[in-house]
């Protein structure tokens, strides 16, 4: 017989409200919860590009053009694109079967309200800066329309596919205003917004008439846990099912543990040394010999467990303007000839200036530290500060740079433009390079119509970039996902994650 | 009576407080090496672009042209539009506030339940063998910052024993009821007790975090003002009459020692409002802590300053009312 007394009571009492507060949200037969780093910040989708939002907004929102797992451009809400031979239109067709949320067609004149309307109606969206060339968007019929451009726009498809080009209704936007959509947004997308407590939730509703394949999922509830320890805690513990942008060094850890998988991809993201042409790095031989000094399989091994595929110009392994037939060799002893012959040595280092962010992204401010130790050992000696990423658009434009920066760039497109063009265009805030001899080919570079010319010039001038010491790529990033062992995901080369192609198995 | 003529001169001396707060903060920002006009556009804006905007935004004017439009439209309750979310910067605060306050509130009552608790008993092993395990312990407590409690509670009550939920301020599938902001009232005044006991798990953990940090510095000053009441006259003709310990504990000296404990509490109110920032983040709690971090990482200035002035407005208002309270807790004090 087993005494019950007062005490028991009140323990039992005590520890019941703990043993009820945890509730059992994650794994719903029908239901994911994902554990998120940061939160949406607008929902009018064409406002702000935010990379680390991009996949939330795609659950909501469709985008005119889509990309496969392989980065390939694919149909969405167009089903058939057609560039001209100038590049300066483009046609394009559309579904006649995509209804918005509110249950309204979709049209050609959604189109052209997104991408030409509210720009020229003042609305502050972030695409008017990505179809700055776009002069008129004519609506042939509902499922018709010609962009016109310019200038050579050969880059326009790919953009349809990228950041904050989703289809918004123009009837709603009309009716309700900007604002009050942004509180209750209205997609095409494979879900539907029905909750968002900033900086704490999303939860997401299948959409039921939605016109792609039906996503396995019903309904999707995003945590958003910004702390990289407190997202591993939520997938340890259960409280998500699935979650990104764990800590390398976590991964082994995690993987041994029971119900749980990782995986370590892979995507578009570049880790580099942005480089300017002036002070200490303007001479060639100095950047050269800064660039030669670097390995880069210590760095993938030391700080991402060997999976950051080192990289010796502007692009990832797949992407055009990568190529594979092209190393920039470590080689210390050339680093060291190629610092003697500017007459550097060990006893007398060339001396720079160095920037880099701590905790922009993993392990960034450890590769810093790391390649300083790598050039100490040629004779390159270098003074490492840290900066916000949020002031390095603003040091750039105001020529305040270091020598060279470590510095991460985000183009889930892969294609070559939006690297090099981008990473090295002196008019540009991107680029802390600014010397106009090689400025000026990657300026006239963006106006090749000819699609096969055109990314034969990007990688000519890829090869050049790193001959030269205009830039060191470094690495191809990596992304950590932890999800629970029944949970399949799609991985993405540009590191997507969607929900729409979430499954239990 | 009393309270309430103290809480109304201590408001009217703050206007003049928050008007140079407002113009520091206002200067402070604006020297800083960030360009909001630049922070409002894309990367691939070109400079045209930016200088457009730096000019819609009134950034070409001089700082105290500036400053004056600034303060015009705050006087109309209008602060600007967050760079980062392009929403209303004051709708933004208001949306968070409530959520800092509540966790605010139920951590200062953590800490006082504790630093209380604690001080009456660091002041009963006074010149016992376990006194100075006891200031070991207290030590300890001072010496862990709250975002270490924080992540400690998530691995034990989360990972661990799994007892506890560590994200946000209410189960999933639960919707906020949206009257005050102040989600243990809202569930109150709705009559919704699955919220209620909701909120008040979700608040467990980060309250707690906060709280630890702030108890030990209350429980010193409690034990240090005991001892000193202790040396009074009255304790000792207290004991010559007979009164028991306890009574003389709790009726007499208490009452004392409590006064500056409670300055202590008003200023830790203070500390542990500004201190919610590296909680609110650990547990994905969308309060206005949360809202300044994402604020100061993308240099979304109109926010910065009205979570600054937010934040001044509440110390002066806590401080006014720790003013009253001194007041009708202490007869001598009160204006004859």
């Amino acid at each position: 017989m087993v005494e019950v007394s007062r005490r028991h009571v009140l323990q039992a009492a005590a520890i019941a409200p703990l043993a009820r507060g945890v509730p059992v949200w994650a794994a719903e037969p029908d239901g994911v919860t994902i554990g998120w780093p940061s939160d949406v910040t607008s929902w009018d989708p064409n406002q702000r590009f935010t990379p680390d939002a991009h996949a939330i907004m795609k659950a909501v929102f469709d985008q005119p053009l889509d990309q496969d797992a392989k980065l390939k451009l694919s149909p969405g809400l167009i089903t058939k694109w057609d560039m001209a031979a100038d590049a300066k239109s483009l046609t394009l067709d559309f579904r006649d079967d995509v209804l918005f949320h509110d249950g309204s067609k979709m049209t050609a004149a959604d189109f052209r309200w997104t991408f030409f309307e509210r720009i020229k109606a003042g609305h502050k969206v972030d695409i008017a800066q990505s179809m700055r060339k776009v002069t008129d968007i004519e609506v042939v019929s509902p499922t018709r329309a010609i962009m016109r451009f310019d200038s050579p726009a050969p880059t326009v498809p790919v953009w349809l596919a990228f950041l904050g080009s989703f289809l918004v209704p123009k009837a709603y936007m009309e009716k309700v205003g900007v604002e009050e959509f942004a509180r209750k947004p209205v997609g095409t997308g494979p879900y539907k917004l029905v909750e968002h407590q900033m900086n704490a939730r999303i939860v997401l509703e299948r959409n039921e008439a939605y016109w792609g394949p039906k996503p396995k999922m019903k309904r999707v509830t995003i945590e958003i846990i910004k702390d990289p320890s407190a997202r591993v805690a939520a997938v340890q513990s259960g409280q998500v099912d699935i979650t990104i942008n764990v800590p390398v060094r976590e991964l082994t850890r995690l993987k041994a543990l029971p119900g749980l998988a990782t995986d370590l991809t892979p995507v578009t993201k570049v880790i580099l040394l942005q480089v300017r042409n002036d002070e200490g790095f303007a001479d060639q031989n100095i950047r050269l010999a800064a660039h030669h000094a670097i390995d880069k399989k210590a760095l993938s091994a030391a700080f991402y467990a060997g999976a950051a595929v080192p990289l010796a110009v502007l692009g990832v392994p797949g992407s055009p303007g990568y190529l594979d037939d092209y190393k920039f060799d470590f080689d210390p002893e050339r680093a060291r000839a190629l610092l003697a012959k500017s007459g550097y040595s060990m006893d007398k280092p060339a001396k720079i200036r160095m920037a880099s962010t701590n905790g922009q992204f993993p392990s960034d401010y450890d590769i810093a530290r790391a390649i300083v130790q790598m050039w100490k050992k040629v004779g390159i000696e270098a003074d490492l500060e840290v900066i916000e990423y949020a002031k390095y658009f603003e040091l750039n434009r105001g020529n305040k740079l270091p020598e060279t920066t470590l510095y991460t760039f985000d183009n889930a497109t892969g294609d070559p433009e939006i690297y090099t063009g981008y990473l090295l265009n002196p008019k540009l805030p991107f680029s802390p390079w600014k010397d106009m001899n090689f400025g000026q080919k990657v300026i006239d570079q963006f106006n090749v119509a000819d699609e096969t010319a055109r990314i034969a010039g990007w990688r000519a001038l890829n090869r050049e970039a790193s001959e030269m010491g205009a830039a060191m790529p470094l690495l191809q990033s990596v992304l950590t996902v932890v999800r629970k062992k029944g949970l399949a995901v799609v991985p993405y080369g540009n590191g997507w994650i969607l929900p729409q192609a979430m499954a239990w198995g | 009576m009393i309270l309430w003529a103290t809480l109304g001169r201590r408001l009217v001396t703050a206007v003049p407080i928050l008007c140079v707060v407002s113009v520091l903060l206002f200067t402070a920002l604006r020297v800083l090496p960030v360009d909001p006009a630049a922070m409002s556009m894309p990367p691939n804006a070109t400079k045209e672009e930016i200088e457009a905007a730096r000019r819609e935004m009134g950034l070409d004017r001089p700082l105290p042209e500036q400053y004056g439009l600034w303060l015009g439209r705050a006087m109309r309750g209008d602060f600007g539009r967050s760079i980062h979310h392009r929403r209303d910067a004051g709708a933004l605060v208001r949306e968070t506030l409530p959520g800092t306050i509540e966790l605010a509130l139920a951590a200062m009552a953590v800490s006082s339940v504790l630093g209380l608790g604690g001080g009456l008993l660091l002041f009963g092993l006074r010149e016992r063998t376990m006194e100075p395990v006891a200031e070991t312990v207290t030590t300890l407590m001072m010496s862990v910052p709250e975002f270490l409690w924080a992540l400690l509670f998530i691995f034990v009550f989360g990972v661990a024993l799994q007892a506890m939920p560590f994200t946000g301020r209410l189960d999933p599938g639960m919707k906020l009821p949206g009257l005050t902001g102040f989600l243990v009232l809202d569930a109150v005044l709705t009559g919704r007790l699955d919220i209620l006991w909701s909120a008040l798990v979700h608040l467990v953990l980060p309250a707690v975090a906060l709280g630890l940090a702030f108890a030990p510095p209350i429980m010193r000053v409690l034990r240090a003002s005991l001892i000193d009441t202790y040396h009074e006259d009255y304790i000792r003709q207290a004991r010559l009459r007979g009164v028991s310990e306890g009574r003389i504990l709790i009726r007499h000296a208490l009452k004392n020692a409590v006064l500056p404990t409670l300055t202590l509490m008003g200023v830790q109110f203070g500390f542990l409002f500004g201190g919610s920032l590296l909680v609110e983040v650990i547990y994905s709690y969308p309060g206005m802590g949360n809202l300044m971090v994402d604020a100061v990482r993308n240099a979304d200035l109109p926010i910065i300053q009205v979570v600054g002035l937010t934040y001044c407005v509440v110390v002066l208002v806590i401080n006014s009312v720790v003013d009253g309270l001194y007041l009708v807790l202490n007869p001598r004090l009160r204006p004859r």
